[in-house]
């Protein structure tokens, strides 16, 4: 057995040692690899980075109302009325102030967008100080919070990246009413950090809801107080909302964009099956060009075994290197790279493309399948060449 | 151990032909095709008195290899069509434009409401011909994930202002009459398979109904088809007066107008007129050419849509690029044998034919096979993709940019070997084994 191992490594070493002498078919086989796994990449890290800046945005012990049905923030509708009832719900947390509620609004303004100069939808919520510290990690990193009852408002982090005109200190004009920028804050990245906040019952008056709100977040003592609440609704026909966690809604918000990620699956799929052809091209080609080789290898006594293998390997070297070259290239051109999209809400979500090693790990699966496959069937013509032929056919 | 690798062996025979079965069964088809038709011998005897016949000779003479490249050549322009598709369909609605319609909205956004006085200040502006105003209904079907895009319009003015919209007379006299009426489009009468006269209880993800709930009871009144294949027909609209009559919030405002211009030259003093008109008002409006504001709606899905046309394309041109590589090389081993062919008197200048022949044949193999691929499969994906990504269609103009990009692909790939043959020096050739 000593003898096999011995004849492959030595099999091995000699066809890596001389790929460079067929370096065009080769880099053929490796930009192939290479590229279908850029492709796969760039677009797992597009959907892991929506989803991530979503799903960290929700709390697990928070939750939310919205109108039956309505399926996002912005379409809701809850009455003055309707808070009042939830309030005394079971499993709310009180303080000193009462109940910990947010009645919240969500509405919609015009931003533009640094990359295209167009115009976009970005959410403006109305919340008050209850709703702000309810936001996990929230910090106002530049000037201060703003003053109830005025037109200020503070903006998120990705806004200020992704467009113009929402500078600490600016004044910002939505129809007719003009806006004070007083505040810059962070949320650690989620989807919060897309957003302007301001003053709720200025909105409400500004934005003609009267005494309505959109949206309620609930503090509760734990997560399981969840059921104990829903119960509270179901049984009060007043009360005709779905409630869920905070988490639980993010997480549903978050699944808008994991199209990209089976989009992205299906085209690198595709994609590997032409790089496939070109690489069982350039295995087959490899083999033919070694005709004479293996079959004085086969003559002096080396098994058919270690042709078979130094051809897979040969193949697997070629698409990991390629695998690899993917992975630096998506790596460098992707990771963090930020884009802003429009999310469930209809507003735009700003987020980072997100290499994971999880991501890198499948990227590798895809280029050893190629590689394997690659190698597979010239492999097997290599170890099941006549010796005679070979010889007569590489004369 | 070797008996081993006998069994392997076989499978791996076997199991490699399933494999690559994709790949080597349309050819193989055809060409069944060709020996039982006597085709072959047709075409053959016409190589051959055209000079042809070496050409496919090299072309077949490592059938594996063909078949592999143009599997290869198949999904870069599979994948290249498809896209291209992709990409028309979701830009269907700026190309789709009227050239004298312009959109009024909200000049804080398109999502805040305008009151309904404005309909008529607009109406009387002067170069305007037609207004219609819409109500965005957030509508949905029995589950809030079954959303249907569902407007409440002015009907008569409503068809006025979208001429595309195609309906018979009897159909529009009938959604007239009918105050719960509701016109819906052909790909969404296909999908939930509604037929005119059925009752359908729509819901609303943010309106409520007086009577409770979230559902409208409407009735199909005409099923309506677009005047070009590429117009969506995903969605209903349904009148104005049944949807303020019977929500809750009540009040007269309008989501956004849309009007047609008597001339497209008036567009831009029309929309100042109107600007102007609102500015001291306490909702000021903006109003823009229907293409710009469906241009800067789709930049709202903003650079990653970009990003995905960028990457497929990277991706289509580095498989041509390798397989142009494979394509030069295969050409390059048959040094010997050109030099052979001039030495037998072919002319230079019909060698570098031949060639560039060869190459360009196998583009078109392989790039019409993911052409038509591409056609069936868009086709198949039409109806069920109908009501996510209406207007899908694999256009002329795509088929012509894929042909042209077969062309070049052949040109470059063809045209280094070929003038190497062309300038082959007969003695060095030989030399040189």
């Amino acid at each position: 057995m000593g003898s096999i191992f011995s004849q492959i490594s030595a099999v091995v070493a000699m066809n890596i040692r001389s790929l460079g002498q067929r370096f065009w078919m080769s880099l053929a086989m490796v930009i192939a690899s290479a590229v279908v796994v850029a492709i796969l990449l760039a677009f797992l890290a597009m959907a892991q980075g929506f989803s991530k800046t979503l799903e960290s945005a929700g709390a697990d012990d928070i939750a939310i109302f919205t109108r039956e049905g309505s399926a996002a923030e912005l379409n809701s509708v809850i009455s003055r009325d309707q808070v009042n009832i939830l309030e005394t719900a079971p499993g709310v947390v009180k303080d000193e102030n009462g109940p910990v509620v947010s009645p919240e609004l969500y509405v919609i303004v015009d931003g533009i967008k640094k990359s295209s100069q167009t115009e976009a939808n970005i959410p403006l919520r109305g919340l008050d100080d209850r709703g702000f510290a309810m936001r996990k990690n929230v910090q106002i990193t530049e000037g201060r919070m703003f003053t109830p009852g005025t037109n200020e408002m503070i903006v998120g982090a990705g806004i200020l990246r992704e467009f113009d005109g929402f500078a600490l200190g600016q004044e910002v004009k939505f129809g007719k009413v003009i806006w004070k920028v007083v505040g810059v804050f962070t949320t650690g990245g989620n989807v919060f950090e897309s957003e302007l906040w301001a003053d709720v019952k200025v909105l409400q008056s500004l934005y003609n809801r009267g005494s309505s709100y959109q949206t309620a977040r609930v503090q509760m003592s734990s997560a399981n107080d969840l059921e104990a609440i829903r119960a509270f609704v179901e049984g009060d026909p007043r009360l005709n909302l779905d409630v869920e966690t905070e988490s639980a809604y993010f997480k549903a918000q978050g699944k808008s964009l994991s199209y990209m990620a089976y989009f992205g699956w299906v085209i690198s799929s595709i994609m590997a099956l032409g790089a496939l052809a070109g690489a069982l091209n350039t295995m087959y080609t490899s083999v033919a060009e070694r005709a004479k080789e293996i079959a004085t290898l086969r003559a002096i006594g080396f098994s058919s075994l270690s042709a078979f293998v130094g051809t897979i390997v040969e193949a697997l070297v070629l698409a990991a290197i390629g695998g690899a070259l993917g992975s630096i290239v998506a790596f460098l051109l992707f990771d963090g790279l930020n884009a802003s999209t429009l999310g469930g809400s209809f507003t735009q979500v700003v987020f980072a493309f997100e290499l994971t090693s999880d991501l890198f790990i499948q990227g590798g699966i895809i280029a050893l399948f190629i590689g394997f496959f690659a190698g597979f069937f010239p492999a097997f013509r290599a170890a099941r060449l006549p010796v005679i032929v070979a010889f007569r056919n590489a004369a | 151990m070797t008996k081993l690798l006998n069994i392997l062996a076989l499978v791996a025979k076997y199991g490699g032909l399933l494999v690559t079965l994709p790949i080597w069964l349309p050819f193989w088809i055809i060409w069944f095709i060709f020996e039982k038709t006597g085709i072959n011998r047709l075409i053959a005897n016409f190589m051959i008195a055209t000079g042809l016949y070496l050409t496919f000779k090299n072309l077949f003479r490592k059938p594996l290899r063909l078949g592999l490249t143009c599997f290869a050549i198949m999904i870069a322009f599979l994948i290249f069509s498809v896209v291209t598709t992709l990409k028309t369909a979701l830009n269907a609605g700026v190309e789709l434009s009227a050239d004298n319609r312009l959109v009024v909205v909200n000049s804080i956004n398109f999502t805040q409401p305008l009151p309904y006085a404005y309909v008529n200040k607009v109406k009387a502006i002067e170069g305007v011909k037609d207004v219609v105003h819409m109500n965005w209904f957030g509508g949905y079907f029995q589950e809030p994930s079954q959303q249907i895009v569902t407007m409440a319009v002015d009907p008569e003015n409503y068809l006025k202002v979208y001429e595309e919209v195609v309906i018979d007379d009897e159909a529009r006299a009938r959604w007239f009459g009918n105050r719960r009426g509701m016109l819906i489009g052909r790909a969404l009468a296909t999908a939930f398979g509604w037929k005119v006269g059925d009752l359908i209880p729509m819901s609303s993800n943010i309106f409520s109904n007086r009577e409770g709930g979230h559902v409208w009871e409407m009735e199909v009144s005409g099923i309506f088809d677009g005047r070009d294949e590429q117009f969506g027909t995903n969605f209903a609209v349904f009148h104005y007066k049944y949807f303020m009559e019977t929500q809750t919030f009540g009040g007269d405002w309008v989501g956004w107008l849309t009007l047609t211009t008597a001339d497209p030259a008036l567009n831009e003093k029309v929309a100042k007129a109107i600007d102007e008109e609102f500015s001291n008002s306490q909702a000021q409006t903006d109003t823009s050419t229907e293409k710009a504001f469906n241009k800067a709606f789709i930049e709202q899905i903003g650079n990653i849509g970009l990003m995905i046309f960028g990457i497929v394309f990277t991706a289509f041109f580095t498989i041509l690029l390798v397989v142009g590589n494979t394509m030069i090389l295969a050409i390059r081993e048959r040094t010997g044998e050109i030099a052979t062919l001039k030495t037998l008197g072919f002319s230079a200048r019909s060698i570098f034919g031949m060639i560039l022949t060869e190459s360009m044949l196998l583009a078109f193999i392989g790039g019409f096979a993911g052409l038509g691929l591409a056609y069936v499969m868009v086709e198949g994906a039409k109806t069920f993709l109908a009501q996510f990504l209406p207007g899908l269609v694999l256009s002329d103009a795509v088929a012509m940019q894929a042909i042209g990009f077969m062309v070049l692909l052949g040109l470059v790939t063809g045209l280094v070997p070929a003038l190497n043959a062309y300038r082959l020096n007969i003695v060095t050739a030989f030399s040189r084994r």
